[in-house]
């Protein structure tokens, strides 16, 4: 051994000495490791959930239907195997596909996908599976094989209709794959669903087929992105939040520990073995505090999970698993999270623990004293920081940015940052000013500046406080907004009482059979298509736009929103009628950098269109550019198959139960044919609200965890709390007076803490709606500001209060005055 | 063994330097006893830190069985603490979060060399049998101080630096201390250095030392 370096045996005994500590004090243990806890549960339950919905969009990416065109029927209708046989014998490269969803035994649903692996083109992933012979003899041959993903193989091999299976983890969940034939007969069809082509191949189709490019169809990983981003800002959020409790729990930890520390170190323990041995205990707790995090971040996000696979599949129509399956880097990264958390917020301590010199451990007054200069620092860090997000504010309203999102997500965190900072020089500044103002109040007197006193604890708990109370005002006027606005346009949309999708076939008989009823007012007929998009010079642009027909009936010009046009609502209109004008989405806007009276090139199979854009409408929730034309001009420029007719009833006759019957009698339409639009809004509202629970709830979370910061503040102070109030009992203060001035002092401080967080929250709404959402998703909100929700801020802020100070509170209540006299003595 | 030579030391103060030490000698052979007294403010605990290395001095040296302390590095003289130094503080400084009986073998351990049958006699010695259990909030202010003596000699140090060992003791259980103390010391040619106001402490040492504005005089006590 090295002369001077202590020996493991000095480590160990600091070890124990410093644990002694928390032996004593199990309670400041028990926060902080609930501190970490919380924290780490709430971050890895979030990412849990991204890293599983990742994982299933990369396996929905590698199957072949996400990188093959295909060929369909114009009217949608299933394809007969004479059609995909004489364009074989044509010499077309095309390959045969069955698809369909088949309910299992045990009431699990499958998607099954039957192929044709002699045709299926060769890059794609499932025909690089069965490249040898031999397995694809078992695969043609009878009992021919099936692949199917291993989440859904115990349920498939209990089922007896299916051949014997593979698992292949490359499958998305949920999705069986196998032989042609084998699929026809599971599925009960003699049809194909369509055919796939590779991408590079080019066709000569006949006239009643349209080929659909597969890059027409967004990958989901691209399209959920911002919706796994919003999460994982929450989860974020929460872990900030989490770490201020740790940050508080270590800081009481170390100050009621610094005699300790110098006892030690006159001792004879060398500042670095105080230090190693502090770190290892943090080491100790934070592995325990993460493990117990990441354990139960899991069975919250197998919690939150199948409300995010179902929003997910509403939204952008994508696969997510059910339940999780989680990387092994998963954990590894969650650990790394939750202590270098743990690290940072425990490095001021071991830095000042390292800095201080022997006589002056102990002195905890010292940096009390030092608490001035420290809250100059922080105001002015803080004003910094409020600029940068101002400025950061200013550019994004007034020039776009490719990296608008990332500079959004800068711009809030600048923001929250840089009030939190400024929250204890305004506390202790109007506490000063208080104080000084009820010179002739002297309990109240001695309450402000008690509080005051107490400042330096109590700033990070009130910081989280601030944060979590902000991010719920901020984002409840978002959802809340969004809600209004959502509902709004949705009404604005839907016009129709009723909607029809006839087969094609009936298509004009019953448009012509419902514009001869009484009861209907109009018929809106809306039809789909899509385009490739070229450049001013006629060169395709590889993009293909999704294109919208509506109809320009009185009615749909009163009520159909427009956010912008080139000269007006009535000439926006007349062009689209005209048939050279058409209205683009938000997104597509946004996206494109188009404005009104701007040019937009299309390739229709007459040869290149130019239509100028009239007008510019919302259109939330939808993911995907879209340009809408008159339903007549989309027909006859772009061969655009019949789609839904828009029933509107004359006021007064509103008998849709009465029309469907009808319908249903004369043309067989009924189940998805006929929806009635109170159905429709129904299930719009259903899905929106199921995707802003999980912003909910974790908003909730967040601010549990804040309040609890409070709480772990107070019960580890409540020992040296009593010490000073014992001196006011000793004079004549009653227990009851103790317990309702800090009661009071608590509430008052937290009423400080929410009215800095309504201007806060309110930056923080309109920075979701006009930057975070704009970036994300292609369109804008108006900020809509709720008192109620103003008045709740300050309710739940008084609320959390006086639910921390309740149990330190009841412990005062309950210390005999005889330890009270004792306590006063040790000071 | 302990050699400290023109030692001086000065605060900064807001009413300008206060120096409190202006240039200390003094010598101490192994297993002597040495009393130092002094007014209240003159400077006795400084001289005790600064001889134990918790301090360092303006100028001039403090050599220690031959090494200068001030020529250590802190590892190396957290060692000498730990291994050869016995500290009996003026606010006693035990850990609160430690009993009675681990707080005594504290610094043993630290130096490794629990002893237990030591330990155990010393506690019987200091009158402190039966509390082993305790914390020290929970002991008197007497009690207190002898746990602080018995934690000291507990790591059989070579020198123990004392700071008012006696101070909340009354006549009687001061002398039976000190007797202890005493014969402790002979027993492992300990060499003390010890604090006191009191004359009748002071009088059965070895030698007393008086410090009056920044020096060392010999005294009777
Ligand atoms: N950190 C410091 N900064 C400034 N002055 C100090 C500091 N520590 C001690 N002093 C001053 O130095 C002088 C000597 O202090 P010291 O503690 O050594 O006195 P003492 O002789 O031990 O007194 P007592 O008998 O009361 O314990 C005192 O006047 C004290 O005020
Ligand atoms: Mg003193």
């Amino acid at each position: 051994m090295r002369p001077g370096t202590a020996s493991p045996g000095v480590l160990r005994t600091t070890w124990l000495t410093l644990f002694s500590h928390y032996r004593r004090h199990p309670g400041q243990l028990a926060m902080l490791l609930l501190g970490l806890w919380v924290a780490s549960a709430l971050w890895s339950g979030v990412q849990a959930i991204n890293a599983s919905a990742r994982d299933s969009y990369a396996r929905a990416e590698t199957l072949f239907s996400a990188s093959l065109d295909s060929v369909t029927r114009r009217d949608n209708q299933p394809l007969s195997l004479v059609t995909y046989l004489s364009l074989r014998r044509a010499g077309e490269p095309v390959s045969p596909l069955v698809e369909g969803d088949l309910t299992l035994s045990d009431g699990t649903s499958l998607r099954v996908i039957g192929i044709d692996p002699l045709t299926l083109p060769g890059e794609s992933g499932l025909a690089r599976q069965q490249s040898d012979a031999a397995s694809l003899r078992d695969w043609i041959l009878p009992p021919h094989r099936a692949r199917i993903a291993p989440e859904n193989a115990d349920a498939a091999r209990a089922d007896s209709r299916l051949p014997p299976l593979e698992a292949d983890p490359s499958l998305p969940p949920g999705t069986l794959v196998t032989d042609i034939g084998v699929a026809q007969r599971l599925l009960g069809v003699e049809t194909l669903s369509r055919l796939v082509v590779a991408p590079e191949q080019s066709l000569a189709l006949p006239p009643t087929l349209v080929r659909q490019s597969a890059a027409a169809l967004a990958s989901p990983g691209q399209l959920t992105d911002s919706f796994h981003l919003n999460l994982t800002a929450m989860g974020l959020l929460a872990l900030i939040v989490g770490l201020f409790i740790v940050h508080a729990a270590l800081g009481l930890a170390l100050e009621q520990r610094l005699g300790m520390l110098r006892t030690l170190r006159a001792l004879g323990v060398p500042g670095h073995t105080l230090i190693i041995a502090m770190a290892l205990e943090l080491l100790l707790i934070g592995l325990l505090g993460a493990v117990l995090g990441i354990v139960s971040g899991v069975v919250l996000a197998r919690l939150l999970l199948p409300d995010v696979a179902a929003s997910l599949d509403a939204l952008y129509d994508t696969d997510v698993a059910s339940h999780l399956s989680l990387p092994w880097y998963y954990w590894l990264g969650g650990l790394a999270v939750t202590l270098g958390g743990l690290f940072s917020a425990g490095f001021g301590m071991l830095w000042r623990a390292a800095r201080l010199d022997i006589l002056a451990l102990g002195k905890a007054q010292a940096w009390r004293a030092r608490l001035h200069r420290q809250l100059r620092l922080q105001a002015g860090a803080g004003t910094v920081l409020l600029g940068v997000a101002l400025w950061l504010g200013w550019r994004l309203d007034h020039q776009p940015n490719p990296q608008e999102l990332a500079l959004g997500f800068a711009m809030v965190a600048a923001l929250l940052l840089g009030a939190s900072l400024w929250l204890p020089p305004l506390l202790a500044g109007s506490l000063g000013l208080l104080s000084r103002r009820l010179r002739s109040h002297p309990r109240l007197q001695w309450a402000l500046a008690d509080l005051q006193l107490q400042l330096p604890r109590l700033q990070l708990p009130m910081m989280a406080l601030l944060l979590a109370l902000s991010a719920n005002l901020g984002v409840g006027s978002m959802v809340g907004g969004f809600r209004l606005t959502f509902l709004d346009w949705l009404d604005q949309r839907l016009l129709a009482d009723m909607y029809v999708r006839p087969p094609e076939a009936q298509y004009t008989d019953v448009a012509a059979w419902l514009e001869g009823q009484d009861e209907v007012q109009a018929l809106l007929e809306a039809r789909h298509a899509e385009a490739p998009r070229l450049d001013a010079e006629g060169q395709t642009t590889g993009r293909t736009l999704a294109l919208f027909g509506i109809t320009p009936a009185p009615i749909m010009r009163q009520s159909w929103p427009l956010l912008d046009t080139a000269t007006g609502h009535e000439a926006a209109w007349q062009a689209l009628d005209a048939g050279d004008g058409a209205f683009i989405n938000e997104q597509l806007a946004h996206r494109d950098g188009l404005a009104p009276g701007d040019p937009l090139h299309l390739r229709s199979p007459q040869g290149p269109v130019m239509l100028t854009v009239a007008a510019i409408y919302p259109d939330y929730g939808n993911p995907r550019g879209e340009a809408v034309l008159s339903a007549s001009h989309l027909t006859e420029k772009f061969a655009a198959t019949p789609g839904s007719l828009g029933v509107v009833l004359r006021p007064g006759s509103r008998d849709v139960a009465g029309l469907q019957a009808a319908l249903r009698e004369r043309f067989g339409l009924g189940g998805d044919a006929v929806v009635d639009q109170g159905a429709v809004k129904r299930t719009a509202t259903e899905i929106f609200e199921r995707t802003f629970a999980i912003t909910q709830a974790l908003n909730a979370l967040t601010l549990a965890v804040a309040g609890l910061a409070l709480l772990t503040t107070l019960l580890a102070q409540a020992g040296a709390r009593r010490a000073q109030l014992a001196p006011l009992w000793a004079l004549g203060v009653s227990r009851r007076q103790l317990i309702g001035l800090q009661l009071g002092q608590l509430v008052s401080a937290a009423t400080g803490t929410a009215v800095l967080a309504i201007p806060l929250g309110i930056g923080l709404a309109w920075a979701l709606v006009a930057v975070i959402n704009v970036a994300a998703f292609g369109w804008r909100l108006p900020l809509h500001i709720f008192p109620s929700q103003i008045a709740m801020t300050i309710v739940l802020a008084i609320f959390v209060a006086a639910l921390a100070t309740l149990l330190p509170a009841w412990r005062l209540w309950r210390v005999p005055p005889r330890q009270l006299l004792q306590e006063f003595a040790a000071i | 063994m302990l050699q400290l030579t023109n030692l001086t030391k000065t605060y900064p103060t807001p009413q300008g330097p206060l120096h409190v030490l202006d240039g200390v000698d003094l010598q101490l052979a192994p297993g002597e006893s040495l009393a130092l007294m002094g007014e209240s403010g003159s400077g006795k605990s400084t001289l005790l830190h600064l001889a134990a290395g918790l301090d360092t001095p303006d100028r001039g040296d403090v050599i220690f069985e031959g090494q200068s302390i001030a020529s250590l590095s802190e590892p190396r003289r957290a060692e000498l603490r730990r291994q050869r130094l016995g500290l009996v503080f003026q606010q006693f400084h035990l850990v609160p979060s430690l009993s009675v009986a681990d707080n005594l073998t504290l610094q043993a351990r630290l130096a490794g060399r629990e002893d237990t049958d030591w330990a155990q006699y010393l506690l019987a010695r200091l009158g402190l049998a039966g509390l082993n259990d305790r914390y020290p909030e929970q002991l008197s202010g007497g009690q207190q101080q002898r746990l602080a003596i018995g934690r000291a000699l507990a790591a059989k140090p070579r020198l123990l630096l004392a700071d008012e060992p006696t101070g909340n003791l009354d006549e009687a259980a001061a002398d039976q201390v000190l007797d202890l103390l005493r014969e402790l010391i002979e027993e492992s040619r300990c060499a003390l250095l010890m604090v006191t106001h009191s004359a009748r402490v002071a009088t059965p040492l070895d030698r007393c030392l008086h410090l009056q504005r920044g020096r060392l005089a010999e005294a009777d006590p």
